[in-house]
């Protein structure tokens, strides 16, 4: 691009949205271009600087987002939509230059309507701004990941989010009722008024899980609930994995607990003996049930008679509440894995006939073909049909090449390997972190033909293939 | 630019973690990405490692911090942005990189003895008296009011003394330029004339915390007992020299950052508030505060302090039983917020409400 049409492009895009929330400044390309994403991090470590995006906007609203989306697809320029940068798949990376379009004066809370239980808000803002409005007001959103405070309301949309109570409250796209999305085009569009309908296909489905390469999401009204009278927590200990997937399901036929967490053994061995305090050996499950008073105790009842079936040890309370009272202490440095290590979370999820078996292979796959590397692994949401497997691969800093193309390669081939093997024994590419650029390239080894369908609805939806390129294998 | 093993231990481990993105006034206020401790130690991590300059955008970046230690009280492992974030300003002044605004600030304090370069307020009396100094502190001099808070101390009988030639504490000049030489002089200065008393009762918070840990902290001798203002309010109410009478009003209270964090002083202002009406709380209270305004970023950035002292607003009129009445002890805060005041609310200093009920 030639200085004068940089000009051009700059000064049309701070008409767009006020020439304060149009930056070329380096603190500001820099800041948005590494994520949580590994490959960034090492890269910034290396001290090489990550490919950056040539105008960092913020627009405050859909009309000026769409006034945005009109520029870059006028000139060609890719856009790169950014929440808060909390990603791990590198989905909010400009790869490819152009736009990063960050989302964060979009913060606006509309509305908390109590009567449709529901918050109308910006989606720049961070979910733990709605937690507090709907705090403030006795209700609680009860989405909490440990990303909770760092990230925004679309950036959970873009990517699948998930929380630790989604067992009884759902992923993020079920706690979603309307969105405003604009349009590759500049279009302001609205999805349907209800999530349940039988008109037509669901629009806000479309768009959620999208990364930002078929538009961008403006606005949204995110579900609230009644704080629960009773949250009660109990610890378990199970001498096998097998036991506990059998108890879990069980489990989930009879009734839906919030929180169902089962640390395999070298999980409970490190974090968990770290931050909970629990020191024998076996696997670590912890479970809360919560809601009306009455019915927590009637769920207690349940769930100490299945478990015993299992012969899950009972560890009482104190495990469990020390879990929820520590449950985002495990992520921040210190306490999580952190660069020199290379790492990552292998996230999956398969229907309870296939869980195990996945686990087992990745494991295998992982410590046999990478014996320089650990595997540890827990299971995190739970639903009556399966749950999901939070897998991670740990190589400690002295085994991770200090050249960052030797170290960029081991970590590609490592993921490579796990995810084919998640992928060959029923699993999925991904279960709540996303796709971006990390995974994008086996999107088509999981759906095969049915890729031609987001192929096909991209194509339409964005010609000039502007919208964040190369995330979602799109 | 130098950086101590500890700072360089600091910024790397903030550089690539978001957990604090949800408290930082600016930030929230902006919505600027910069405008984090994580974006702030990603740059310097990058200057660290001479992957770039410590340029003027870079510097820039670390003004824009209030260093109101909101993102450190949210850090379970204790990681401390604002300790980077002081020597970074403290390197840009060795490496003579200070920006145009700092520097007309600090000509400022030269010419004036204050960054603001606000004249000799001659309407600041000299009172003579006892053996406690009432220290009003640079910014309610230049920019605040301090009478009804010296009248509430006539009415208690407290014999003290308010001086026309007031030294500079050294707090803006420790904002500005960190651990640097000259901070510490005009601190020893100040020392001085405070050791020739046995109590100093600090209006502003601000004042306070340097002198109750920046002087240790850079080894300036003080012998003076420091009390800040609400704690020694709230000693007379209780020692009943102030007979204050409950009116049955509803408060709400915008802790000073520096009160709730620095110094770890939360409830003073609340027995004092509770002695003259209802203390109604916002939903983030005492050492979760939220910075409502720094005086000293006024003069550099407005724009975005006047959306800081908005959003406190905000999250007044959306505490759980909506605020009617909010009451602060800083006087940045309270400079800002009434210039943003909604017209349905209602903002004093907690020396009016005293000053009210007695």
């Amino acid at each position: 691009m030639t200085d004068f049409l940089f000009d051009v492009i700059a000064t049309e895009l701070e008409d767009a949205v006020g020439k304060e929330n149009c930056s070329t400044r380096s603190i500001d390309k820099i800041t948005h271009s590494v994520d949580y994403f590994w490959l960034s991090r090492m890269w910034a470590d290396r001290g090489l600087r990550m490919p950056e995006g040539d105008f960092i906007v913020a627009p405050k609203d859909a009309k000026e987002t769409s006034a945005v989306l009109k520029i870059a697809n006028y000139y060609k320029i890719p856009v790169t939509t950014w929440g808060a940068g909390g990603g791990t798949q590198g989905g909010a990376i400009p790869v490819c230059g152009g736009i990063v379009l960050d989302t964060k004066r979009m913060n606006k809370i509309y509305d908390v309507n109590e009567q449709g239980m529901y918050i109308e808000c910006g989606t720049g803002s961070i979910y733990k701004h709605i937690e507090w409005a709907a705090n403030e007001r006795g209700y609680a959103t009860m989405h909490y990941p440990s990303s909770l405070t760092c990230s925004t309301v679309g950036g959970f949309l873009a990517h699948r989010g998930i929380g630790v109570s989604s067992t009884k409250y759902g992923k993020i796209d079920d706690m979603v009722l309307q969105m405003e999305v604009v349009l590759p085009n500049g279009d302001i569009i609205e999805t349907s008024p209800a999530p349940k309908h039988a008109a037509g296909p669901d629009l806000n489905q479309i768009f959620i899980g999208s990364e930002g390469t078929l538009g961008v999401m403006t606005k949204a009204q995110m579900r609230i609930y009644e704080q629960p009278e009773s949250r009660q927590f109990r610890g378990f200990l199970f001498q096998n994995m097998t036991d506990a997937f059998n108890a879990g399901r069980e489990l989930l036929q009879k009734f839906k607990p919030s929180v169902m967490r089962l640390y395999d053994e070298a999980e409970t061995a490190t974090l968990i003996k770290k931050i909970v305090g629990v020191e024998k050996k076996g696997a670590f499950m912890n479970v809360a049930i919560e809601g009306v008073k009455e019915m927590v105790e009637l769920e207690k009842k349940i769930l100490l008679e299945t478990f015993a079936k299992y012969n899950a040890e009972d560890l009482g309370s104190e495990y469990g509440e020390k879990w929820w009272k520590e449950k985002i202490t495990f992520f921040y440095p210190g306490h999580m894995m952190d660069i020199p290590q290379c790492f990552g979370t292998m996230d999956t999820i398969a229907p309870y006939d296939k869980i195990e078996k996945i686990y087992w292979a990745m494991k295998e796959a992982i410590e046999t073909n990478f014996p320089q590397a650990r595997f540890i692994a827990h299971f995190s949401h739970w639903y009556e049909w399966g749950c999901m497997i939070y897998d991670r691969f740990i190589v400690d800093g002295d085994k991770v090449p200090q050249d960052p193309h030797e170290a960029f390669r081991l970590h590609q081939e490592i993921w490579n390997c796990g995810v084919r093997t998640a992928l060959a024994n029923g699993g999925v590419v991904n279960d709540h972190h996303g796709v971006g650029i990390k995974l994008g390239r086996l999107m088509k080894e999981q759906y095969g033909p049915a890729m031609q369908v987001f192929e096909g609805i991209k194509k339409q939806l964005d010609p000039n293939g502007i919208m964040n390129p190369f995330k979602l294998g799109l | 630019m130098q950086f101590s093993q500890k700072a360089k231990e600091h910024i790397d481990s903030c550089r690539f973690c978001w957990m604090c993105h949800h408290v930082c006034p600016i930030g929230n206020a902006t919505g600027l990405e910069r405008n984090t401790a994580r974006a702030r130690a990603l740059g310097l991590s990058l200057v660290a490692r001479d992957a770039i300059e410590y340029s003027e955008d870079i510097i820039n970046n670390v003004y824009e911090c209030t260093l109101c230690g909101g993102c450190m009280t949210d850090c379970v492992t204790g990681w401390d942005p604002v300790m980077f974030a002081k020597e970074a300003r403290l390197g840009a002044a060795l490496d003579g990189k200070l920006p145009e605004y700092v520097m007309t600030m600090l000509k400022n304090f030269e010419e004036k003895g204050n960054i603001y370069g606000a004249d000799r307020n001659e309407n600041i009396p000299e009172i003579k008296g006892g053996d406690i100094l009432f220290f009003l502190g640079e910014d309610a001099r230049a920019k605040g009011c301090a009478k009804v808070a010296v009248d509430v101390l006539k009415a208690a009988g407290v014999e003290f003394t308010m001086l026309k030639d007031e030294p500079n504490s050294g707090y803006s000049m420790d904002f500005l330029l960190g651990a640097a030489a000259e901070a510490k002089t005009v601190m020893e200065t100040c020392a001085k004339t405070l050791n020739g008393y046995k109590t100093v009762v600090c209006y502003d918070p601000a004042d306070a915390k340097v002198m109750k840990r920046e002087y240790k902290e850079y080894g300036v001798d003080m012998n003076a007992e420091v009390v800040t203002f609400t704690e020694f309010l709230a000693g007379l109410i209780k020692d009943g020299r102030l007979n204050v009478k409950n009116c049955g009003e509803e408060f709400t209270v915008q802790d000073s950052t520096i009160l709730a964090r620095d110094l770890e002083e939360t409830e003073p202002i609340r027995e004092i508030l509770s002695a003259c009406g209802n203390v109604n709380e916002m939903l983030l209270n005492r050492e979760h505060t939220v910075l409502a305004g720094n005086l000293i970023m006024n003069e550099y950035m407005p724009d975005v302090m006047e959306k800081v002292a908005q959003r406190r607003w905000f999250n007044a009129e959306n505490a759980p039983k909506k605020a009617t009445t909010v009451v602060t002890s800083s006087v940045a805060d309270y400079a800002l917020l009434a210039t943003t005041k909604p017209e349905d609310m209602e903002l004093l200093k907690v020396e009016e409400v005293v000053a009210k009920c007695l």
